[in-house]
């Protein structure tokens, strides 16, 4: 999933850096304050096993080979912070000296593989794990299972990166300038490969690897695993919020279900549902059969060209895609929120330390 | 610290676990300036843990380490100024090249020490160089460590100590996994230091160098010292050596008789009558 | 691919990775043009110059800067069989792969039906792909020509000056020196375990090796990192990292500096 320079315009490559940069530095904070002066050395030993995990060339089903990122194992190890800065050391290191990625790209990368890798599968690995033994099946299942969607999750926002970039960035002629394939190819491209093969791939060396552990030093997963113990960093609250980010994360997902319902909901109506005849009948309908007004209402009118949506009806006009318009969406609409809320916390709790 | 004051380490009462095992019990000793010492024991008879101690790299529960009648403690490490001064005057050498190997080039991991006690550029380089053609790896300067051979890894190693121009220096199992030619530079070096010019500590459970290396010797047990001695007082012990594990009884044939006793390889023979 | 593709291909990894390595060690150190220049000239210039063949709206514009990177190329005695081997091949592998297909799917007015009824190349999807695999192309040549002519250290050194934390690069540094150390641990595993191989091995089992010899590795990883954590420690560590740096600026940097950067801002001017 490692994507080289060329594929990406220069205004999403920036996007993706701004977009990682805060995580970095978040992550480096955290990590500075757990580790203090262990962090360089612990931090690159685990970059380059992550670096090292990369090569491996993994029999799937099928007789096929795969690789797979490493996102699991070091966020289970590492925790969501360490393993953010882990795999884009080892990113970084494969863009700038082994030319396996772009650097421009680099952000991206970081952003698709490292971050949101990483905090998707903390998130399903921590709600699924819930509070069974270091050494359970569940929970070499639910790191197995959080590897999986996580790499997926990752592939899907590389799809959308890569599947908008013909829509956005054309040349005189109407060429795509970069990466040429609208999200209705790219979306099913990408998905395809990681629901089967990558995503297999990832899942078999996470849970292989955690089973490894759980037999030779199961110390190695406490850190992060939501059992209290001395010296670990576990939020009490954090089981209940990772519950809360995944019923989140599966509302996003489902929005697109609100295609399916047909006509306007009562009283959204807008100005060209009181112009149209058969919409008119459908709002007299519901309406316990009462009579309308003859054509638009005057204040419905004057009003209604005052603000102009950015997406209106959710649709983002570029994604010619419905159900991909309304989970855009979402995302973004939650991701609008939660920056708000963070930003609020972040002034009103001034210097509050949160782990 | 009391820069004069002749014993170089003290400890006494020691002991140290890991987790639940027992490392180091009631341990003592008393090593002073100028000495070579030789630190002998099995594998798990708690040599490299004394080591890590001497080095400030651990800290025991119970029991008291004094370096020049300094106290070493975590609380004592935390004060920069001690533990600067501490970190130049007290070398380590360990076991693993690699894990002391750890900058990209060997003129970064020579010149690090200098770096970290806050050396000007020039002073760092200039110490840097001498260090390395007295190890004689000038040549070597702008290598990777992954591209050493283990001789090399090895020289590189003793050099990125010796460049701070330490008064003791700790070795651990210095000669192992290299080739002949290089175990023989490292003699060398110990031997070297017979002048007394540094006090010089080295855990090693190859009996055929002791002679070579040290004056005097502990013999560690089960994390406890059971015998000190010179070499030749040690290592004409048979008993003690064959209790301590320090040395084999495999079957051999000479003279055209086959038996087997404890003895020692490469220590100019051993001719019995039978 | 055979039961024993996936250990031999593991290893082939392996190898080709420290092949990479040495051969860049090994032309970072000879002389020419580019090798003798100040690492942050390079770093920035080059840099510079991708930025710009990623914003370039002309294909013109690309393939000016690729010829730039190929002039810089033979002033730095880098060979075209390296490039060709390291760059230029396998990039037209993937990245051919995904254009090929947009040189027919691109809407757009048609250039040539083809006998195959429904699809046909369009003016739009020539372009497309053109461009595609030149900015590919060319921003993989200017990094590689980074890598080849730049020691590893330097060029991390150099991130310095674009304000990357002082404990980053010594991370990356650090990272880039065990990964060598971790390879050859796994590759030793893997050779180990072919070599005891008769027969075949069924995937369940080959899988097996892999995450058996993954988390060997992670505990060797961990305890890679504590000891390294006590020898930093030993020779004065406490936390301030503090890195060596030589550079000096002279009129030949100055002077390659202001070059680099005339081209980048000439081709976003003009490729804009």
């Amino acid at each position: 999933m490692h994507i080289p320079d060329g594929y990406l315009s220069p205004a999403t490559c920036a996007v993706l850096y701004g977009g990682a940069a805060p995580f970095w530095y978040v992550s480096l904070r955290k990590i500075r304050r757990r580790l203090h002066t262990r962090v360089i050395p612990l931090l690159s030993v685990f970059s380059a096993f992550s670096f090292v995990i990369m090569m491996f060339n993994l029999p799937l089903p099928g007789g096929t080979t795969g690789h797979a990122v490493g996102m699991g194992v070091t966020t289970v190890v590492l925790g969501p912070w360490g393993s953010i800065l882990a795999i884009s050391v080892a990113l970084t290191i494969q863009a700038f000296f082994f030319g396996d990625g772009g650097i421009t790209a680099l952000g991206a990368n970081c952003f698709n593989m490292a971050i949101v890798g990483s905090l998707v599968t903390y998130v399903v690995y921590r709600s699924i794990a819930g509070r069974s033994p270091l050494t359970s099946r569940r929970r070499m299942f639910s790191a197995a299972i959080a590897a999986y969607v996580a790499i997926n999750t990752a592939a899907l926002f590389a799809a959308v990166e890569f599947g908008i970039q013909p829509l956005l960035f054309k040349d005189a002629m109407g060429a795509p300038l970069y990466a040429p394939y609208p999200l209705s190819v790219a979306i099913p491209a990408m998905m395809i490969g990681h629901l089967t093969f990558a995503g297999a791939a990832e899942a078999i060396i996470t849970g292989g690897i955690v089973a490894y552990l759980q037999r030779s030093d199961a110390s190695l997963l406490a850190p992060f695993s939501g059992m209290a113990a001395e010296g670990a960093v576990t939020d009490a609250r954090t089981p209940i919020l990772g519950r809360l980010w995944a019923g989140l994360a599966a509302l996003m997902l489902l929005t697109p279900l609100g295609v399916l319902a047909v006509g306007t909901a009562w009283g959204e109506w807008s100005v060209k549902d009181f112009a149209d005849a058969a919409s008119r009948e459908r709002i007299a309908a519901a309406s316990q059969h009462r009579a309308l007004p003859a054509g638009v209402p005057e204040g419905l009118h004057r009003l209604s060209s005052a603000w102009t949506a950015p997406f209106p009806d959710y649709a983002p006009q570029f994604i010619k895609s419905e159900p991909f318009g309304y989970m855009l969406s979402a995302m973004f609409g939650v991701g609008l929120i939660l920056a708000v809320l963070w930003l609020g916390r972040k002034f009103l709790l001034r210097g509050g330390n949160t782990p | 610290m009391n820069p004069s004051d002749a014993t170089v380490f003290e400890i006494t009462g020691l002991s140290y676990h890991y987790g639940k095992v027992p490392a180091l019990n009631d341990l003592s000793l008393k090593i002073e300036h100028g000495e070579r010492i030789a630190l002998l024991g099995a594998n798990g008879s708690g040599k490299s843990t004394l080591l890590h101690i001497l080095d400030a790299l651990a800290f025991g529960e119970k029991g008291e380490v004094k370096f020049r009648g300094a106290a070493l403690t975590p609380q004592g490490m935390d004060d920069e100024s001690f533990a600067y001064d501490f970190r130049r005057r007290v070398g380590m050498v360990f076991q693993n090249p690699d894990v002391q190997l750890f900058n990209p080039t060997v003129f970064d991991e020579v010149a690090f020490g200098p770096l970290q006690m806050g050396w000007t550029h020039d002073k760092v380089n200039e110490a840097a160089t001498r260090a390395l053609e007295g190890m004689e790896i000038a040549h070597l300067r702008d290598r990777a460590p992954h591209h050493l051979s283990g001789g090399e890894k090895k020289r590189v190693a003793i050099a990125s100590v010796l460049v701070l121009d330490p008064e003791v220096v700790l070795l651990d199992e210095p000669t192992v996994t290299l080739d002949p030619k290089s175990q023989s530079q490292v003699i060398d070096l110990l031997v070297g230091w017979k002048s007394g010019a540094k006090t010089v500590i080295t855990a090693t459970h190859q009996l055929e160098l002791v002679d070579a290396i040290a004056d005097k010797c502990f013999i560690m047990q089960k994390g406890q010292i059971v015998a000190t001695g010179t070499p030749a007082e040690i290592l004409s012990d048979g008993d003690l050596l064959l209790r301590t594990n320090l040395v084999h009884s495999h079957r051999h044939t000479h003279d055209g008789v086959t038996h087997s006793h404890p003895h020692i390889h490469g220590t100019g023979g051993h001719s019995h009558t039978h | 691919m055979s039961q024993h593709g996936f250990l031999s291909g593991s290893i082939a990894a392996f190898t080709h990775a420290l092949q990479h390595a040495l051969e860049s060690e090994e032309l970072a150190r000879s002389d020419g043009w580019l090798q003798r220049l100040n690492p942050r000239v390079k770093l920035v210039g080059l840099l510079a110059l991708i930025v710009a063949t990623a914003a370039s709206r002309k294909l013109s514009v690309v393939l000016l800067i690729f010829a730039v990177a190929l002039v810089m190329a033979m002033a730095s005695r880098v060979q075209w069989k390296t490039l060709l081997t390291r760059v230029w091949l396998p990039v037209l592998g993937f990245t051919g792969v995904i254009a090929v297909p947009a040189i027919f799917l691109t809407p757009g007015e048609v250039f040539w039906r083809s006998p195959f009824g429904g699809v046909h190349v369009t003016h739009a999807g020539l372009r497309a792909a053109a461009m595609l695999v030149s900015r590919v192309e060319t921003a993989a040549t200017l990094s590689t020509l980074l890598i080849l002519c730049t020691p590893w250290t330097h060029v991390l050194k150099a991130l310095r000056s674009l304000h990357v934390p002082v404990e980053i690069v010594a991370i990356l540094m650090m990272t880039h020196r065990y990964v060598y150390l971790l390879i050859e641990t796994a590759n030793e595993m893997f050779v180990a375990r072919q070599s005891r191989m008769v027969g075949r091995l069924d995937a369940a089992a080959q899988r097996r090796v892999a995450t058996r010899t993954g988390g060997v590795l992670l505990g060797k990883t961990v305890q890679l990192g504590e000891e390294v954590h006590l020898a930093m420690q030993a020779r004065g560590f406490r936390g301030d990292v503090r890195l060596l740096d030589e550079f000096r600026m002279a009129a030949r940097d100055y002077a390659a500096l202001a070059l680099l950067l005339g081209i980048t801002a000439a081709a976003l001017y003009v490729g804009h």
